[in-house]
Order: C-alpha cells, then sequence, then structure tokens
C-alpha cells in the first residue's frame, strides 16, 4: 500500500494543514502574489484562499474585486508562511523522518 | 389569361346559395383548405424527399380504394367555398370587390374542365399517379409541366404569390377574426387546464377575485352616483376587456412558456440548470420591480396631486355640485385606473416578451394590492367628504394609507430577499447524488490511506499536539485512524470550533474503514498491491521530474588525481573511522577496565563532517525514542510494556554511546562531546536528548561538561563579542551563544539545582583546576552564567539549611560547607584582579559611530555580570565585601552618577543602569539611593 505522493510532498501539506485560518502570501508562477487567509489545502497542495489581496493590485485590477479563490497547487511557485506558526524544530524532525533511511 | 374568364353571374349565385344556408355544414371546412386560395403555403415549406422507397415500404401503385377520399368528397363543393370566401369578403369590402377578384386569379380550368378530385383518383394515368407517389409535392407536379392536370394548384406560381394569396385570404371580417380568438382562447384554455401547475392556477384565481373584488367595490360606489354609472359601466367593460385580453395574452404565453418534461430537455437544459436560469430572471425581475416600483410611486404622486386638484376644486364649487364635479374636475379615479391599467398593459406586454412572466405575476399581484389601496384611499375620501371630515383628518388617512403601502411593500421586499437567498443558497442543492459523493470521498480518501499516517502526517500531528498542550488542553484523541497493521489515515488538526457537520468525519471514518477492509480482502486475493487501482486516480502529484535523474550541471570527476588524499580522506573517513574507531574503543576499553585511565589513545578532535554525521544519527535515534514514547503501550499488557521499555533502554543506550561522554578526557582536544557541541545543530539537540538520560549520567555528562568547558566553541569566540561592530563572526559567535546559553545550559539546569553542595564544591574546583585562568572564563558569558548558576545554587542549599526547610545531618553539612569556603576563597580572590574587567562595558571601547541605543545595549549585556556579583557578594564573607566595594567602587559610582546627574540617553537607559547597580547593592544590603555625591 505504498502510494505515489512524495514524503516530502505529504510533509508540505501536513505543514499546511497546520496553517488554516493563517495569513499566507502565495506567489504564482505567473508572477502574481496573493495574500489570503489559507482555508485549505490538499495533497495536491491545492490551495483555497480567503479575503485575498493582490499584491501589485495596479497591475492586476482584475483581480480587486476578487474575494477568494482556489489555486491549483501546480501552478504555485512560492508559498510565504508566518514565521511564528511554523515550528521549525519540529519541520526538521519531520524533514529528518521524511528522509528515507 | 383565365383571369379575364371570369363570370360575375356565377358570384352572384353562390352568394345566393349562402345566404339560403347551403354552406353551412362547411363552416368549418376552412381548416383543409390546403388546395384552396386560402391556403398558406406552409406544406410547400416542409422538406419532402428521399421518397424513393416508399413504394417499397408502402406498396406500388395499383387499384386504389376510395374509401378513405374524405377529401375528394369535400372537394366537389371546393367552388362553394371558394365562392364562399369571396362573397365573405365582397361583404366585407364590396368597393375592393373587383381588385380583389383580379387578385384572385380564379382558375380558369376549373371553369372549363370542372374536375373533381374523384376524376383523378379515377385517372389511370401514370401522369396522374406519380406526384401521388412522391408525396404529393405541388412543387413536383410543377416540374413536371403538368399545371393543367392538377385541380390543386394549377398555375406555375412560386411560394410567395401563393402567400400572396394567402395575406389575401386572411383580409377577413371583424366577425371571423372573433370566432378565431374564440377557439384560440378555448384551445388555450384547453391546454392551460392540463399542463398548468396548480399553483399557477391559484395565483390567477386569486388575481381574478382581487379584480372582481375591486370592480366590485368599485360598482358599489358607482351606484350611489347614478349619474356617473353609465359612462363607468363603459370604462369598466373597457377594463374587463383589458383584463380579459392581459390574461389571454398571459395564457398564450404560459402555452409558449411551459417546460417540456425533464427526460426531453437537452442537458442544458435540465431542471438543475433551469433552477440556475430562474435564479437569473429572479434577478432581473428585481430589478424590473424596482423600476416598476419606482414607476408606481411616481404615478401615486401623480394621483394624489390630481386628487387634492379635485378636492381643492370641488371646495371651491361647494357640495351642491356634488353630481356634477367629477365632469369639469380631469380625469375621474376611474379614468385614471384605466390609464393605469393601460400603462400596465404596456408594461406587461413588453414584459411578457421576457420570460420573466411567472415573477411578474407576483409583481402585478403587488400593483394589485397597491392599486386596491389606493381604491379604498379613494373610496375613503368619498365617505369623508359625506360626513363632513376635515382636511387633517383626511390627510392624517392619507398618510396612513401611504404608511400601509409603504410598510406592504417592505414587507413583500424583505420576503422576496429571503427567498431570493434561500434559493441562491440551494441552487446548486443536489447536483450530485448521495453516491456520487461516496465515489468520490472514496477515491479521495484512498489516496489519504497510508501505512503510517502518524509518521505521514508527523509535523501536522505532533504541532497540533503542541498547540493543545501549550493552550492547556490534554491529548484528546489521537487525530489517526488506524486499521489494525494496515494504515490508517491522518485526520490532522482538529477544528478550532464545534464542526459544521460532526457526522461527516463519523461517515468518513465508515468510509476509510470499508475501504481499507475492502483493501485488505483484495489484498488477500490477489496477493498483490490493492489499491493499484486506484493509484493516481486523482492525478498524480509528481510527475517524471522527480524520477528522472536531475540534469548534471557541474562535470566533476570523483576521484580527481590533483587532489587524492583529500577526496580521499572524505569518500573514506566513515569506513576507516570505523574500524579505527572499533579498534580504539576496544583498547581504550581494556585499558579502562585495567585501571589504566592516564594512559590513553590520542585521537584527532572529531572533524565537522564526523560531528554531522554523528549528530544526524543521534536525531534519528532521539526521534525514535520520542516516538517510543508517545506510542506507550497501555498499562495493562505487561508483556508489551517490558517490551516497550527493553526498546527503549537500548535507544537510550545507544544515545549515550553516541554522546561520546565517557570517552577518555584526554582522547583530544577538543572532547569529542564539545565537539559535537559545537554546530548549533549539537546544542540543540542536547536538551531534547538529556530528558532520556537519568541523573547519574547527567552528572557525568555534567562533570565532563565542566571540565572541558575552556574548549567549547563559545568560551574561545567570546572576545568576538567585545564589539560592537556587526561582523559575520561576530553574529555568529552570539549566535552560537544564545544557542549554548538556551540549550545546553538549559539541559544542565535541572541537574544543577538538584546538586548535592559537595558536588557544587568539587564542580567549581575542577571548573578553576581546569580553566587555568578563571578570571578569562568568568569574562564569557557561558562562564558567567555557569558559575552564577553554582552559587545560587549554594546560596539556595545555605538558605535552605538556614530555615531548616532540608534536614541535613549536622557534621557532613558543616565539612561540606568548610570545603566550599574553601574553594570559594580561593575563586574569590582569583577573581579579584578581574572585576572590573567582567563587565562587557569596561572592555567594550564605544567608538563614535555607535549609535546612541549602543549604550543601553551595553548596559543590558551588563546585567548578567551585575547579577554574577550580587551572587557573589551573597556569598562572601565580610573582608570580601570589602575586597569587592573597593574595586567596584568606580563602577557603581559611574553608573549612579551618570543616572542621577542625566548623562543618559534616555530614561531607559537611566533605569538599567540604577537597577543594574541595585542588583549588586541590594546584595550588599545597600540601595543606590544611599549614595551622595
Amino acid at each position: 500500500m505504498r502510494h505515489n505522493f512524495c514524503p516530502l510532498g505529504s510533509l508540505i501539506f501536513s505543514v499546511f494543514k497546520t496553517l488554516t485560518d493563517q495569513q499566507v502570501t502565495v506567489e504564482l508562477k505567473n508572477d502574481l502574489s496573493i495574500t489570503g487567509v489559507l482555508k485549505s489545502v490538499d495533497q495536491f497542495l491545492n490551495i483555497r484562499l480567503d479575503s485575498i489581496k493582490v499584491l501589485d493590485e495596479a497591475r492586476h485590477p482584475h483581480m480587486m474585486a476578487v474575494k477568494n479563490c482556489f489555486i491549483r497547487g501546480s501552478v504555485v511557485r512560492y508559498v510565504q508562511l508566518p514565521s511564528e506558526h511554523v515550528d521549525t524544530q519540529l519541520l526538521e524532525d519531520a524533514t529528518r523522518r521524511g528522509a528515507p533511511t | 389569361m383565365s383571369f379575364f374568364d371570369f363570370q360575375g353571374e356565377n358570384l352572384e349565385d353562390e352568394r345566393e346559395r349562402i345566404r339560403n344556408g347551403g354552406l353551412h355544414e362547411n363552416e368549418d371546412v376552412a381548416v383543409y383548405t390546403w388546395g384552396e386560395d386560402s391556403y398558406d403555403g406552409l406544406g410547400d415549406a416542409l422538406q419532402e424527399g428521399d421518397d424513393d422507397f416508399n413504394d417499397e415500404t408502402f406498396g406500388g401503385p395499383g387499384v386504389v380504394g376510395k374509401d378513405f377520399d374524405f377529401a375528394g368528397q369535400t372537394s366537389l363543393l371546393e367552388p362553394e367555398i371558394s365562392q364562399h370566401k369571396t362573397a365573405n369578403r365582397a361583404v366585407a369590402s364590396p368597393q375592393d370587390l373587383a381588385p380583389v377578384r383580379q387578385a384572385e386569379q380564379h382558375p380558369p380550368v376549373e371553369r372549363r374542365a370542372p374536375q373533381s378530385l374523384e376524376s383523378i383518383w379515377d385517372d389511370k394515368s401514370p401522369f396522374s399517379v406519380l406526384p401521388r407517389e412522391n408525396g404529393g409535392s405541388r412543387f413536383a407536379e410543377r416540374e413536371r409541366g403538368q399545371p393543367s392536370i392538377s385541380q390543386f394548384s394549377p398555375y406555375p406560381e412560386s411560394p410567395m404569390l401563393h402567400q400572396a394569396h394567402a395575406s389575401q385570404g386572411g383580409a377577413r371580417t371583424l366577425q371571423e377574426i372573433e370566432a378565431e380568438m374564440r377557439t384560440a382562447a378555448i384551445q388555450s384554455r384547453n391546454t392551460l387546464q392540463r399542463q398548468q401547475s396548480a399553483l399557477r392556477l391559484q395565483q390567477e384565481e386569486e388575481q381574478f377575485l382581487q379584480e372582481q373584488a375591486f370592480q366590485r367595490r368599485r360598482l358599489a360606489a358607482q351606484q350611489q352616483r347614478e349619474r356617473e354609472r353609465e359612462e363607468r359601466e363603459m370604462q369598466l367593460q373597457a377594463l374587463q376587456r383589458l383584463q380579459q385580453q392581459q390574461v389571454m395574452q398571459m395564457r398564450e404565453h404560459t402555452q409558449h412558456q411551459r417546460t417540456p418534461p425533464p427526460r426531453m430537455l437537452p442537458v442544458s437544459q435540465s431542471p438543475r440548470f433551469l433552477d440556475q436560469r430562474q435564479m437569473l430572471l429572479l434577478q432581473q425581475e428585481d430589478q424590473l420591480r424596482l423600476q416598476q416600483e419606482l414607476q408606481e410611486q411616481l404615478r401615486m404622486e401623480d394621483l394624489e396631486r390630481q386628487l387634492r386638484a379635485q378636492q381643492i376644486s370641488q371646495l371651491n364649487q361647494g357640495p351642491i355640485h356634488f353630481n356634477h364635479r367629477r365632469q369639469p374636475s380631469g380625469p375621474t379615479i376611474a379614468e385614471l385606473q384605466a390609464l393605469q391599467q393601460q400603462q400596465q398593459q404596456q408594461n406587461r406586454r413588453h414584459r411578457s416578451q421576457s420570460p420573466a412572466y411567472q415573477e411578474f405575476n407576483v409583481a402585478q399581484q403587488n400593483i394589485q394590492m397597491q392599486q386596491r389601496l389606493l381604491a379604498e384611499l379613494a373610496q375613503a375620501e368619498y365617505l369623508r367628504e359625506f360626513q363632513g371630515a376635515t382636511q387633517a383628518e383626511q390627510e392624517a388617512l392619507r398618510a396612513e394609507a401611504m404608511r400601509k403601502i409603504v410598510e406592504a411593500e417592505k414587507m413583500e421586499d424583505k420576503r422576496r430577499n429571503k427567498a431570493a437567498k434561500i434559493a441562491h443558497m440551494s441552487r446548486y442543492n443536489d447536483l450530485m447524488t448521495q453516491s456520487d459523493k461516496d465515489f468520490i470521498t472514496r477515491i479521495q480518501v484512498s489516496q489519504l490511506v497510508t501505512p503510517d499516517p502518524y509518521a505521514d502526517d508527523f509535523y501536522a500531528q505532533v504541532y497540533s499536539a503542541i498547540v493543545r498542550s501549550r493552550m492547556g488542553l490534554q491529548m484528546q484523541d489521537e487525530r489517526v485512524l488506524k486499521f489494525g497493521s494496515s494504515g490508517g489515515i491522518s485526520l490532522g488538526a482538529p477544528q478550532k470550533g464545534p464542526t459544521r457537520r460532526p457526522n461527516a468525519m463519523q461517515r468518513m471514518e465508515q468510509q476509510v474503514e470499508r475501504i481499507v477492509s475492502n483493501a485488505r480482502r483484495r489484498e488477500e486475493e490477489k496477493g498483490l498491491h490493492s489499491l493499484h487501482s486506484l493509484q493516481g486516480a486523482l492525478g498524480k502529484t509528481s510527475g517524471r521530474s522527480y524520477k528522472a535523474a536531475p540534469r548534471q550541471l557541474l562535470q566533476v570527476d570523483e576521484n580527481p588525481a590533483t587532489s587524492p588524499s583529500h577526496a580521499h580522506a572524505h569518500a573514506h573517513i566513515s569506513k576507516e573511522d570505523a574500524k579505527e574507531g572499533a579498534a580504539t574503543e576496544a583498547a581504550k576499553f581494556s585499558r579502562e577496565t585495567l585501571g589504566n585511565g592516564g594512559n590513553v589513545v590520542r585521537k584527532d578532535p572529531l572533524t565537522h563532517r564526523q560531528v554531522l554525521a554523528i549528530l544526524e544519527a543521534l536525531y534519528d535515534l532521539v526521534l525514535k525514542v520520542e516516538q517510543l514514547r508517545r506510542d506507550r503501550p497501555p498499562q495493562e499488557d505487561e508483556q508489551a510494556g517490558q517490551q516497550w521499555e527493553r526498546e527503549c533502554n537500548e535507544i537510550v543506550e545507544q544515545l549515550w554511546e553516541g554522546l561520546k561522554v565517557m570517552v577518555p578526557l584526554e582522547t583530544s582536544n577538543p572532547h569529542p562531546f564539545v565537539s559535537l557541541l559545537f554546530p548549533s545543530k549539537g546544542k540543540k539537540l542536547l536538551p531534547r536528548l538529556t530528558r532520556h538520560i537519568d541523573q547519574p549520567r547527567m552528572l557525568t555528562l555534567m562533570t565532563l561538561l565542566v571540565a572541558c568547558f575552556t574548549q567549547l566553541d563559545v568560551v574561545k569566540q567570546a572576545p568576538l563579542l567585545d564589539s560592537l561592530d556587526d561582523t559575520p563572526e561576530q553574529a555568529e559567535a552570539e549566535r552560537q551563544t544564545q544557542a549554548f546559553l538556551t540549550s545546553v545550559l538549559q539541559s544542565i539546569l535541572p541537574v544543577v539545582t538538584k546538586l548535592e553542595l559537595h558536588y557544587v564544591t568539587a564542580l567549581l574546583g575542577l571548573l578553576i583546576e581546569r580553566s587555568q585562568d578563571i578570571g578569562a572564563l568568568a569574562q564569557t558569558k557561558p562562564g558567567l552564567a555557569l558559575l552564577t548558576l553554582f552559587l545560587s545554587r549554594v546560596e539556595v542549599i545555605k538558605q535552605a539549611w538556614g530555615t531548616g526547610a532540608d534536614p541535613i545531618d549536622r557534621v557532613s553539612a558543616s565539612a561540606s560547607l568548610e570545603q566550599w569556603q574553601a574553594v570559594f576563597d580561593q575563586f574569590f580572590a582569583l577573581l579579584t584582579p578581574h572585576f572590573l574587567r567582567l563587565f562587557p562595558s569596561s572592555r567594550i571601547t564605544l567608538q563614535a559611530h555607535h549609535p546612541a541605543s549602543a549604550a543601553l545595549a551595553i548596559d543590558i549585556i551588563d546585567q548578567p555580570v551585575w547579577q554574577f556579583l550580587a551572587a557573589l557578594a551573597l556569598l562572601a564573607v565580610p573582608e570580601q565585601h570589602q575586597v569587592l566595594v573597593t574595586s567596584l567602587r568606580d563602577k557603581v559610582l559611574e553608573n549612579v552618577l551618570s543616572a542621577n546627574k542625566g548623562w543618559v540617553a534616555d530614561e531607559d537607559e537611566r533605569r538599567t543602569k540604577l537597577a543594574n547597580v541595585n542588583l549588586f547593592l541590594h546584595a550588599l544590603g545597600l540601595d543606590s539611593s544611599q549614595i551622595t555625591l
């Protein structure tokens, strides 16, 4: 019953799960930066954001009226996490556990 | 052409016959007039072709009986019918008769060879049959060039011309139109009865009732006014007509609008989508309604203005003119109403083209309600006038009425809003069936089931546990569903509030259980990976990119000839080390057991890589033991408990070995244990690791740490911190020092707080002995911290003895106290020359380019020194106090002076300085306020 999502992917998924209802900034591959409250995330790292705000609103006027969004995981470049809500040491541990031994 | 052979007498004869009622039975035959002039030509529009095999299907041309030839029978009367039509036309417009006749182009063939249909059926010539075989297309007939044979359409007319005929034939009398309207109304009513929903009917009934009630009321009012009655009745009739027309229109409309049964609809029009469409319509309707209400209000205001004008004129005319007063005063109420109706009618007509007729119905009711209220208002006014009510009362009444109207509107608005909201929310209801949902959940869940849910969701699990413990909640339930040995699913962090659907989780659990049990069964059957069929069912998280080896960018030879030793060393270090290590360990072990401790095999200190490798191994062990501690078996299970304990001890043993605490002191400089503390990773590991190590071992560990204290990187690099310049080295040293203070010292703190006095004495002695220069050590932050730790521990012990809280053997106590005092005296003497140098502020030279805040920063880093001195002062004997005061007088005075004289940047700095000084002075039983300058 081995599954095809890599351990690291599941780790990130695991981390993101703890960040629900926190403010995150998602940088997309099309250079759009969306800041919003993380509502949910799934194993593909698809992300649902609420009360979003786009970084450079002048450049993306079409996003001004958008209040929430669903982001397909594959279009995400970076996610900026709130450092106060990430346990770095635990993250290190999790990485150690996830590493194939 | 034949047209000119037209004979007028025939017409007259026909007319005569019609007058005698000869054609009555043919009155309804209009339906079958496809061969006639008034035929609308629609039959030609039919697409007809591919009839080639009709013969095979229906049988070839043979002798055809005539028992079905109804048309043939009726066609006998055809001339009469046409005559009748023309007669009608003549009646309608006798003066136009001639042109009509001309346009009609009466067939001369009919006159010359008056063949009946029968003769055609009888005709056995192939030509007469051909058109029949070919589906009776009249175009085909014409193409065959036999216009004269066919009685039905003897002319090579174009369809256009034919239609022109039809339209001329359509110029009918009013009676005919009325008859048609009647039949249409009947038909529509019939269809309505079949197809309309009960609701619609009810609505209509209500509407009718309202209208009729309205009329009745008005009639009652009219009876009082005999003079006006006739005029009003006229209006009423007009109104009724209009209403009837409305209803008819609406009915016709519904006929168009009714939806076909769902199964017959294309997908895009299935009822679900219809719901959405209706939502749209509803919204449109809302807008329309708003507009309409606005109009309505305007109209009402208009009406009111007129009413007021009437009243004024009435007042002018006086009550005597009651009966007549309506005539001169502009439009009557009824007229206004009629006008309103008309406007509505227009609106409606306009609206009826839009599909929002249903909602419109509601709006209509709204309007009618308003109308009724208005009518009531008008009526009430009449009554008031009769009774001679005052103007103010009328005004009040009107205001009341207006208020009622507005209120009703508001209520209606609210209701509609609510309905719209509900509709909006429920528009996607039941898009998926329960089995659809179950299917998707099953696939999703199957993707989430893992053999070790805890490990795969480690971060979230532990994080939520930490958060929960931080919030003071005990571990309620494991957020992992486990299913025997085969796997489970992690549920992630618990929901914050109460879940919206608590049973959703239950359902998912059931689902997962089913999946897992199914999977297990299948696995047994096949002996294969069970969930292969569902693997990747939702797509793949990782594409080729991670499977394919990353593209190599640097072409570096594994063993370049230029520096073989280096690469070799790195590549084989672990192996050699392992071999060598094992050998030396064995040798050392034998030597130690022989009690030959001084004769140690000296080794090179651990390299950075080795340290990192060992640390990683230690981390793995720590994680393993932490996991084990979490998975403690229940108390009842004796067997498992013992097994678990064994495992734990085994790992702890490995940890202890890994820490290399038992490696002899002289093995290397720095000692391997100290090497492990070099990286911040190692420093951070220690507190997690020491949790699992028992007290005696910790004591050993601490002794080793004290003995090797000068070897620590943080002690060696301490002078770097005596600078306010920001350099990477300084920053790194700062970081490491901080890590040491928070991690390493924290991990030994629990040991120190339980130390016996003689242990402290021994440790202090060891520190003095090993460090050679205790003064230098005391100038480092870690050293100072450690010393403070020891001194305060002694103070605590002394206090405990003093209060008798800790009953102790007097003799041994005094002995250890004596011992302590000796070591302390030595320590104090060694430290005395360095008292001033202990302060970072004395070591750091403040430079011009340093910011103003630097001074405050210095005061803050001075604080531990003051603390240490306070601890020292507490333990010191009076002579030592003297020494302390004399050596620190300048420092104290400097601080107090600068604080009191205002030589400080701000209040914060002043307070910090005074607090620092007081920290020390209080230990001596003094206070900074006692110092007078």
